[in-house]
């Protein structure tokens, strides 16, 4: 019996319990302290973690400031392009307006014109007396044309001479009968055409040099001739209008004043009716 | 309902009928301008003297009242002592635009007259656009 081995009887050594524990109490001061160090690394990244997600959470908010701005910038420039649009159309607009304007000017000034020819003519024929119409073609020259020294002249029967018939600011020494085949006036007189000096300046013509001549005609006959010696001093050139003026004179100045002095020569009677009776062609 | 446009009234003293006519063409081209017509300044003055007017548009050259007389007397009425007045003159000397402007004359215009300069002074005058 005494051979039996007891089992629970090892040929190891029996460990050392004491060391062991030992060993194992000197362990747990170090295991708190990992733990405490994990701990604590826990915590940081915990921290860490809090602090990304703060950051993170910037620049979402960022990015949609970004986002926003994105926007505003692409609205501006939607804007300034419908900035630069409003631009053109308001300087086409404005273009428009000055063409306007300009065509506005152009109309007022013909219907300018067109009411001083009516004008004209109207007052021309507005009398049957040789007098009035002779104030009346001084009026047309005076406050129409700017004329300041001018005279009329009608042909003698002969056509060979232009005496002088009505004048303003002329002295009595420059009127007298002019040879038709002598001076501008005459010159005007044969050629049945205006004479003027385009590039003078009409307020300074000369009873010798006149501003411009104009026939005066009835029924395509030239009958004498306006002479325009001067024009008033702020009437430097002759326009558009004047020689539409000097056109209607020359066709009616002669006509209304013959008709006028017939009239008064029949005792200022009216023709019967059988006068106009065969007048349809 | 809009309120009725404001009408103006002038009076135009002018002994040549030719520039009478002249003008009163030419001032109908402003609207609401209701034109009256005298021979000279007597004659203004009396039709001065019997209505109210806006503006008064004159002559200096006429018989009886020249237009300078007129533009003094019709500065010392009480009633049109404000009243504008445009001169239309074949007086073109610096002398007599300053004269007839020393007496009280608002605007100077020298014939031949252009129609829209009479229609712009007395547009700019009356303050209608």
């Amino acid at each position: 019996m005494s051979d039996d081995k007891d089992p629970l009887r090892t040929d190891s050594q029996p460990p050392d319990l004491n060391r062991e524990r030992e060993e194992l109490l000197r362990s747990f001061p170090r295991s708190g302290k990992l733990a405490e160090e994990i701990v604590m690394e826990l915590d940081g990244m915990r921290k860490r973690i809090a602090e990304l997600e703060l950051h993170n959470a910037r620049l979402r908010a960022r990015l949609e400031e970004d986002d926003a701005i994105h926007q505003l910038i692409e609205r501006i420039e939607t804007l300034e392009a419908e900035k630069r649009e409003l631009l053109h159309r308001n300087e086409r607009a404005q273009a428009e307006s000055e063409i306007f304007h300009e065509r506005f000017a152009q109309v007022e000034g013909e219907f300018s014109n067109m009411a001083n020819l009516f004008v004209a003519s109207n007052q021309l024929h507005s009398s049957m007396s040789p007098r009035r119409v002779t104030r009346r073609i001084k009026e047309v020259l005076a406050q129409l044309v700017g004329a300041e020294r001018y005279c009329m002249y009608l042909a003698t029967p002969g056509g060979h001479e232009l005496v002088p018939v009505a004048s303003e600011g002329v002295g009595s020494h420059d009127l007298k009968p002019l040879p038709t085949d002598d001076s501008r006036i005459g010159e005007a007189y044969r050629t049945d055409a205006a004479v003027f000096d385009e590039n003078a300046d009409p307020s300074q013509g000369t009873v010798d040099d006149p501003a411009v001549v104009i026939p005066l005609s009835i029924d395509e006959k030239v009958v004498g001739a306006i002479a325009v010696f001067s024009t008033l001093s702020q009437k430097t050139c002759f326009t558009t209008i004047d020689f539409e003026l000097f056109k209607l004179l020359g066709q009616h100045a002669a006509a209304a004043l013959v008709s006028a002095s017939l009239y008064v020569q029949a005792g200022q009677k009216l023709p019967g009716l059988e006068a106009f009776l065969d007048l349809s062609v | 309902m809009t309120a009725p446009m404001a009408e103006y009234t002038c009076l135009i003293v002018e002994d040549s009928p030719m520039m009478r006519q002249l003008l009163v063409f030419a001032l109908a081209r402003v609207k609401n301008l209701r034109v009256t017509e005298a021979d000279d300044g007597v004659d203004g003055l009396r039709k001065l003297a019997s209505a109210r007017f806006d503006i008064i548009v004159t002559d200096i050259n006429m018989p009886i009242m020249d237009g300078l007389k007129l533009v003094k007397r019709v500065r010392s009425d009480p009633v049109h002592k404000d009243t504008p007045i445009v001169i239309i003159t074949t007086e073109g000397s610096q002398e007599d635009r300053q004269r007839a402007l020393q007496l009280g004359a608002n605007a100077y215009i020298t014939k031949p007259i252009q129609a829209p300069q009479v229609i712009a002074t007395v547009k700019e005058l009356l303050k209608i656009d």
